[in-house]
């Protein structure tokens, strides 16, 4: 059995994975934050695999632990949520995922991978899906705001208020929720 | 720290309707653009838009300025500059597609090539990016035990028995080289005598200021960062160690620039006028304030602007205008990708091990910096070109390296692995 080490600071994810590997049958020996980071934490895992987010700061600091070290496997497994089915497999044909692994073919890594990638880009939808909804109820209620502001104070129509909003917005190239933010500011400036 | 867990509101705002945009330009070029673009048979650049890897450094500015003045769109493309975290991260994606080049460290290009501790790949020098412009930082800890120059710090490192933590770039980076250059010419072995770690850039000032490191060598602004936050001292710059040093370069993969020639070309051409643009001195300040932005190097403009002026103080109380100072052009001095400046990074991963043999330097050097395209890029925006593909220099410790006998030159160090 592969003993996987994960390193990641984003701790819901990092533990969705485990668990997610782990009823693959892989053996988690351990995860880490990237600040917990140094050769000993990594030699102490003694893992075959680490899996880690491609765009993690910290994978610098560890490519001088692997290359300093006799006795480590180097970092294995990289991923991104933006990476597609097609990408991985890519990535894996250009060498980069399995670079390092000196001793682990290619088939063994791509179970790893697969199980790896399916909830790193499952992690990323939700979050997508948490900030897209949350940001949409946000600009609800400073639109909302704006037009209650415009209506007390110049007298307009509620459509009217949203329209002269809308019309500003189109000709400044901004946001219809930033022109409602600039009002609410002016508002409390004056206040 | 995850960016979109600490953005404020505002900025959340501002960035939320870009989100799906950004991932959208994630995606590679469809195969079907380029093969279109091949057909065509004609000069004209293959591929339209172009993603270029950069890291936030002060060096990255002729990425971010060719594509914010729209130098490229002159010669027929669209740089897109992709912010990348770590240099890990630029080298694989430059050699899996992902980016088209990159603002990259001058050495990790040649280490790809050899498969040095990472994937193996044929690797292209477009260009040559920047000249000077790094410096070795000392922790203000160091300073108060009277370790200030590097005769100093080899007298505390010999008396004063403790472990000391050295951090550089990237393994077989630039800064890297810069700093086992320093230490060994005062006869501390960057191995041996100091424990040596790797550190992204804009996280050195941190770790510093928590105690984790005693020094460190990186590209500006976060030298002169480390100052204004008052937690070290400038000890050297690089110019000190070698002036008019090889930095960053503009890298690919030979596979790049066999299937679109005409795309790299156009490149060069507008990273050569992003060139000349910043290096006059009057264009620095705002060129100081595009970067400064939190999408490029995310770092207050004065302490950008300071050095990239060339006014240094060292912060121990001395100030200076620096004549080598971090140059972009330079009447095309820099950017020539001379084939000695290559070869010496090779030179020194064969000293400290992380080339078992020698290879064979001008073979490499030859197979990795495009001279030719280079020269014909530059004739078209006139940018005079030297004659000799090697350049002589003397550094710190009084060697001249020219690219003759790279052999004997890297043999020829007393402190070595």
């Amino acid at each position: 059995m592969k003993r996987i080490l994960i390193i990641d600071d984003v701790r819901d994810r990092a533990a969705w994975l485990k668990a997610s590997l782990e009823l693959a049958g892989f053996d988690v020996v351990g995860l880490l934050a990237w600040e917990q980071v140094d050769e000993h934490s990594i030699q102490a895992a003694l893992a075959d695999v680490i899996i880690m987010d491609a765009d993690a700061p910290g994978r610098d600091t560890l490519e001088q632990i692997s290359l300093m070290s006799t006795t480590l496997e180097k970092p294995v497994v990289v991923l991104s949520a933006q990476k597609d089915q097609r990408s991985i497999q890519e990535a894996m044909r250009a060498g980069v995922s399995a670079y390092v692994a000196h001793s682990i073919q290619g088939e063994d890594l791509s179970g790893i991978i697969h199980v790896a990638a399916a909830r790193f880009a499952e992690h990323k939808k939700l979050r997508d899906e948490l900030k897209e909804a949350k940001s949409q109820l946000v600009e609800r209620k400073l639109v909302d705001r704006a037009k209650a502001i415009l209506m007390a104070d110049h007298g307009y129509s509620e459509p009217d208020a949203y329209k002269r909003m809308r019309n500003m917005a189109m000709s400044k190239g901004k946001r219809i929720a930033e022109i409602a933010e600039a009002i609410i500011m002016a508002k409390e400036l004056s206040a | 720290m995850n960016d979109e867990f600490t953005n404020s509101r505002r900025d959340f705002m501002k960035n939320g309707a870009g989100l799906l945009g950004g991932a959208a330009l994630m995606a590679m070029v469809p195969p079907g653009i380029r093969s279109a673009a091949w057909a065509a048979g004609s000069d004209a650049p293959e591929l339209k838009e172009v993603k270029v890897g950069f890291i936030p450094l002060t060096d990255c500015a002729s990425v971010v300025i060719a594509s914010v003045m729209k130098f490229d769109e002159k010669y027929g493309i669209k740089i897109m500059p992709s912010k990348e975290a770590s240099w890990a991260a630029v080298r694989d994606k430059v050699v899996n597609g992902e980016l088209h080049a990159a603002h990259v460290l001058y050495g990790l290009v040649y280490g790809v090539h050899l498969g040095i501790g990472g994937p193996k790949k044929d690797m292209a020098v477009l260009m040559s990016i920047n000249n000077n412009g790094q410096a070795i930082t000392l922790s203000n800890q160091l300073r108060d035990k009277g370790a200030t120059t590097g005769e100093t710090l080899k007298k505390l490192i010999d008396t004063d028995k403790r472990d000391y933590t050295f951090a550089q770039t990237f393994p077989t980076g630039t800064h890297a080289m810069w700093l086992y250059y320093w230490l060994a010419n005062y006869g501390i072995d960057p191995f041996r005598d100091v424990k040596n770690i790797t550190v992204p850039p804009p996280q050195m000032v941190a770790n510093m200021r928590v105690g984790n490191m005693d020094g460190f060598c990186v590209g500006e602004p976060w030298g002169n960062r480390a100052i204004a936050d008052n937690i070290g001292f400038t000890a050297a710059t690089t110019q000190d160690i070698w002036k008019d040093h090889p930095e960053k370069v503009l890298g690919s993969t030979a596979e790049f620039v066999q299937k679109y020639p005409n795309t790299a070309r156009a490149m060069i051409m507008a990273m050569l006028e992003a060139s000349k643009y910043i290096d006059v001195m009057a264009n620095r300040r705002k060129v100081a304030g595009i970067i400064a932005e939190k999408s490029y190097v995310n770092c207050p403009v004065e302490v950008i602007d300071q050095r990239l002026e060339g006014k240094y103080e060292n912060g121990l109380g001395k100030k200076w205008n620096d004549p080598n100072y971090m140059k972009f052009y330079n009447d095309g001095a820099v950017n020539f990708p001379y084939l000695s400046d290559g070869m010496w990074f090779l030179t020194q991963h064969k000293r400290w091990g992380l080339l078992k043999e020698d290879p064979d330097y001008l073979a490499v050097a030859k197979q990795i910096n495009q001279i030719e395209l280079y020269k014909q890029a530059a004739a078209q925006v006139k940018v005079p070109v030297p004659r000799d593909v090697m350049r002589s220099s003397r550094l710190i410790d009084g060697t001249v390296w020219d690219g003759k006998d790279p052999k004997k030159y890297a043999a020829s160090f007393k402190v070595r692995a």
